[in-house]
């Protein structure tokens, strides 16, 4: 905390400020106006790296205004996205804001301008971009008595960090009817400490409407979640050899994604889950009674590989690519549903034992073809662990090995070299309901790795959001509040994370009443079982 | 169905159909649309349609004709309308205008008749209109698409219809309205299709609230009934009495006049009325917090003391300030589920009764017709839940609309009395008895048991009622949809339309229908056919079958 009160002219608004705790105690009677909101906590989520308070409370004009200082590129993301956070902050003035301002003197708020200093004119949007930044909100020097505040970064990505930092410290004043920052000024110097933070979004269970997964893609950018991983594993594939998602564009475009900041990493699951590839292209099944997996004797299955990744990767350019090769069971591949078909059909059995395969052998070929493919294409493979726990020496050693299955892989993975994703089914897969918050919080994708260059291979982690029981109508509150307790594990320093269970309880609470007023369907925090309705009336901010 | 494939120049239009429709059949491995409905909710008083499918021009635009045609309501609305048929198209729109000649759409423009200027939105505005899209077979090639209307709200109505006859069509990427040409012919059955909210359970943000609105103008519910205050809480600003929203759950959870304003005027944007409710005596215990001299006693709490003048004083200077608000002529004082306890079993109230030889039911009386006069003082007319009209009929202010909720058959006592009657028969139009199907809220019909023409008249229409214990932010919007869709389309469309025998094949795929546009324009309506409301889908599978 600064303290900044014994300069002399700071003196005057100290009192006012204790005048105006004053008030507010006093308003408060019986039905608890402030409801045990605990000051001393920081309400930012995820939590800055550092980041230092005062006891000023600032007012912040509406007609806030944006100057960028910056090595030349196109600034145009950063002025979108000022404009989105503007429309965020003053929300609620917008009906009195106009008469106001014309009737009062602009100065009289403390904060009228926004600076944006950033280094980098690139607006490329890699795994690991630079997101650090530092918001300042303080009193600038000499004569000028109006406050400043300033984001400074080194890519417009961290930049765009900085505006939703800035967002949550502002906040609706009811008595005043002006946007406040309290406990100014504020000096945040922050990074993420994982560059890969990410949310799976299973698009064929159900089928998202385009608007639903923008404003999912949205809800991310409040978070601090940088990547969407955009799953569609029933391709629908059209007779003039055009693929397309099943729902054509619903692809998020390139463009708008970049404007929040956010990488999308699409998913084409093979060998197996692709058994609705066949209700185009009916060669891809084994035969017609036994559909999955791929039928790997055909050249045709590899050509139409190779043309949907060629098709596809204009429209995803990130770096990553996530191949699946999931839910191969190779210790029981006898009895798995997956193998069984290529062993009962005749002519994958005899290609199999021409080429002295089993079928497990026969995985591996698939998995490894497929990443050629990938890599061809100038993608770096991701797979599931399946594929690491069935034949890590095989794999493309620029492979990221994807967690899910339980503990313990990350580790594995990193000793033999490989990036890791952690994803734990256990703690970080969202359609698993009876996961609490804490729990979510709580897992830590380091665990069991002591090494630090070993650890630098972790990139990150996922929250997974399957979608048998989840669709347009639930899916929001199914990924909110909780995907927002792994944003925070994957945002904020280990040391900054607090082991105060309930500390952190409220500041997830109000969060999850920040996410509720912006418009995001996030469910109560502490319903044993995730997306269930509130139990009875009551505030947001204890639910 | 008007047949016009005789014309020469038809029939190519039909082979292409044709073709088209056997491609569709090929590559559909899964759900099919019985193409003999008609996919428009709620249904349409009058239409006929045929056999062609027009392409819509990205770049639509808006010819206006009449003395209302310069509205602003009619321009924001026809904005928002086009971003919501153009929503996929949008990708692709701009290389196709450079590469296309614009003429290769069948729809270029939209012609917008509005006969009156008058913005004013009163209860029973006229929200007919008349909408006609064809291929324009004379002079000029381009299509024609014309919507008439006495009013602009009426004219947002055919908008409404007009945007869900038009589907994305992922072949050929374009905009496209099937079985054209169509005539329709469309007015509503009730002037009153309400959904009430409550904000005093759980508190909605703004944007929330706004959210509610603009579907609700998706099923063409008209009417916001605004319960803004409860026992649990009182969010709103009263400038006359600056401590009333003390009584908020936090600081944070309440709304200012401002934006109370903001929500009347969203809401008159898209035809919506706003009625708001202040519920006396009972369930106003949260009033006491900023004015702790409204309760009894700080033990016992509600109803509000019916003893003390300055009750009724705040009763009024409430009523004088939100007046400003809501222009709307209705106004809803409440009055029901009074616990009259508290009266009784209070010293200074009892001796109040027995001063004025009341007993607790005369004070209820007394207190629901002083309310109803300051209402009236204010150029209200008031409404009340129905056991006002069940203790005291003779006694309600001939005005009085009546409210029902506690079960069926209260209309009809109430219109026999020569009252006006709201239907919500909590059996059937509450949403949050999470048990009720959505055929038994279709089903339900509001007339029922009212045969005589003039006593008909009398029923307003009907409101599903959405209270606030389990529905938070989180889950409102899919507790309300789509139930609150078949309350919609009972309360819009002919009751013969609505009154057939097999719904599970007339009516169930056009409800799934709805239910699905609603999904792709970001509301989040549940399954449709889960027996629980708002349960999560039970499996995989396609919007159109669950």
């Amino acid at each position: 905390m600064l303290h900044l009160c014994g300069k002399p002219h700071f003196r005057y608004s100290c009192l006012m400020f204790l005048v105006w705790v004053f008030q507010l105690v006093g308003l408060n009677s019986g039905f608890g106006l402030d409801s045990g909101l605990n000051q001393s906590l920081t309400y930012i989520w995820p939590l800055p790296c550092e980041h230092t308070s005062g006891n000023e409370t600032l007012t912040v004009n509406p007609a806030l205004s944006l100057s960028i200082i910056g090595h030349g590129g196109s600034f145009r993301i950063l002025r979108e996205g000022f404009r989105r956070y503007k429309r965020i902050i003053f929300k609620f003035s917008s009906g009195i804001s106009v008469s106001r301002n014309s009737r009062r003197i602009r100065s009289l708020y403390d904060i009228s301008a926004l600076r944006i200093i950033v280094k980098s004119g690139s607006d490329e949007l890699k795994l690991g971009v630079d997101e650090s930044y530092t918001l300042f909100v303080d009193k600038t020097e000499g004569k000028s008595i109006v406050w400043e505040t300033i984001i400074e970064a080194s890519t417009i990505y961290g930049a765009l960090r900085g505006l939703e930092t800035f967002s949550q410290l502002c906040a609706f004043d009811y008595t005043t009817k002006s946007v406040q920052i309290s406990r100014a000024p504020w000096y945040i110097k922050d990074k993420p400490r994982f560059a890969y933070r990410g949310l799976l979004l299973d698009t064929s269970r159900h089928h998202f409407p385009v608007d639903a997964i923008k404003s999912i893609i949205e809800s991310m950018s409040y978070a601090k979640l940088i990547l969407m991983h955009f799953l569609s594993r029933y391709l629908h594939i059209q007779n003039c050899g055009m693929v397309l998602t099943q729902n054509g564009s619903a692809i998020p475009s390139r463009m708008r994604v970049e404007l929040s900041g956010i990488h999308v990493m699409a998913e084409v699951d093979v060998p197996g889950h692709a058994e609705s590839w066949g209700a185009g292209y009916p060669d891809l099944w084994p035969n017609a009674t036994c559909r999955e997996p791929l039928d790997v004797t055909k050249n045709f299955t590899f050509d139409l590989i190779s043309g949907i990744l060629s098709e596809i990767r204009e429209i995803f350019p990130f770096e990553l690519f996530h191949l699946g090769g999931d839910e191969v069971n190779t210790d029981l591949w006898a009895s798995f549903v997956l193998t069984d078909c290529w062993n009962k059909t005749r002519h994958v059995k005899q290609w199999l034992d021409k080429n002295k395969m089993k079928p497990k052998d026969a995985y591996r070929y698939f998995v490894l073809k497929a990443q050629e493919i990938a890599i061809s294409k100038n993608w770096t493979p991701v797979n599931w662990e399946e594929t690491f726990n069935a034949f890590a020496k095989n794999l493309n050693p620029r492979t990221v090995v994807h967690n899910w299955l339980g503990p313990g892989v990350c580790p594995k993975a990193v000793a033999k070299g490989f990036k890791c994703i952690f994803s734990n089914q256990n703690v970080w897969y969202l359609d698993h309901l009876d996961v609490s918050w804490d729990e979510v919080y709580y897992a830590e994708p380091l665990e069991g790795i002591g090494n630090a260059s070993k650890q630098e291979l972790v990139i990150g982690g996922e929250v997974c959001m399957w979608g048998e029981t989840v669709d347009t109508s639930n899916v929001q509150q199914t990924i909110w509040p909780r995907a927002a307790a792994a944003a925070e594990r994957l945002w904020s320093t280990e040391e900054a994370l607090s082991a105060d269970n309930n500390s952190v309880l409220q500041r997830l609470q109000y969060f999850r009443c920040l996410l509720n007023r912006r418009g995001v369907q996030a469910a109560p925090v502490t319903n044993y079982y995730a997306r269930n309705p509130p139990s009875g009336s009551g505030s947001c901010y204890w639910q | 169905m008007l047949l016009f494939s005789l014309k020469p120049h038809c029939k190519l239009i039909f082979l292409v159909l044709l073709l088209w429709v056997s491609l569709l059949v090929d590559s559909n491995s899964g759900v099919e649309l019985d193409e003999s409905l008609t996919y428009i909710w709620p249904l349409p008083s009058e239409f006929t349609s045929g056999n062609q499918t027009l392409t819509v021009d990205p770049a639509l635009s808006l010819f206006v004709l009449g003395k209302g045609g310069y509205s602003n309501i009619l321009k924001e609305g026809f904005e928002r309308y086009k971003k919501i048929i153009f929503k996929h198209a949008s990708g692709i729109s701009l290389f196709q205008k450079l590469r296309g000649i614009r003429s290769v759409y069948d729809i270029s423009e939209l012609r917008i008749i509005v006969n009156s200027d008058s913005e004013e939105l009163q209860l029973g505005v006229d929200e007919s209109y008349a909408l006609f899209v064809a291929k324009n077979d004379g002079k000029s090639i381009v299509g024609e698409a014309t919507i008439e209307a006495n009013t602009v709200y009426g004219a947002l109505r055919g908008l409404e219809t007009f945007s869900q006859m038009c589907a994305f069509d992922y072949e050929t990427k374009s905009v496209q309205i099937y079985k054209a040409p169509w005539y329709i012919k469309d007015n509503p059955r009730f002037a009153f299709r309400g959904l009430m909210l409550d904000t005093s359970r759980h508190y909605f943000p703004i944007d929330v609230i706004k959210q509610i609105i603009e579907s609700m103008s998706y099923a063409k519910l008209n009417v916001l009934h605004w319960h803004i205050i409860d026992e649990e809480s009182f969010p709103l600003e009263v400038p006359s009495y600056p401590k009333l929203w003390n009584g908020a759950y936090t600081k944070w959870e309440r709304y200012t006049v401002e934006d109370a304003s903001e929500i009347v005027s969203f809401a008159k944007m898209r035809g919506i009325h706003v009625m708001a409710e202040v519920d006396v005596p009972g369930h106003a215990e949260s009033w006491g917090a900023g004015y702790p001299d409204v309760w009894p006693s700080s033990s016992c709490r509600e109803p509000l003391d019916v003893s003390k003048n300055f009750t009724f004083e705040l009763i009024s200077g409430i009523l004088s300030d939100i007046r400003k608000i809501f222009p709307f002529e209705l106004f809803h004082l409440g009055g029901d589920e009074v616990h009259t306890d508290c009266w009784t079993s209070t010293p200074h109230i009892k001796q109040w009764l027995n001063d004025h030889n009341m007993t607790a039911k005369d004070a209820y009386q007394y207190f629901v017709l002083k309310a109803q006069e300051i209402a009236v003082s204010k150029d209200w007319t008031p409404v009340n839940w129905e056991e006002t009209f069940n203790s005291f009929p003779s006694k309600l202010n001939p005005r009085t609309v009546v409210h029902n909720w506690l079960g069926p058959g209260v209309c009809p006592k109430a219109v026999a009395k020569g009252f006006k009657c709201i239907f919500s028969n909590q059996g059937a139009w509450y949403l949050d008895h999470l048990d009720v199907p959505w055929n038994q809220v279709y089903s339900a019909e509001p007339l029922e048991g009212i045969n005589n023409v003039s006593e008909q008249n009398l029923v307003i229409g009907g409101e599903v009622c959405m209270w606030g214990e389990t529905a938070d932010a989180s889950n409102v919007q899919q507790t309300i949809w789509p139930r609150a869709a078949a309350a919609a389309e009972r309360l819009w469309s002919k009751r013969e339309a609505v009154s057939v025998r097999n719904i599970t094949s007339t009516i169930l795929p056009r409800y799934h229908y709805f239910r699905c546009l609603l999904n792709r324009r970001g509301v989040q309506a549940a399954p449709a056919t889960n027996f629980y409301a708002r349960q999560p889908p039970t499996g995989a599978g396609s919007c159109y079958e669950q």
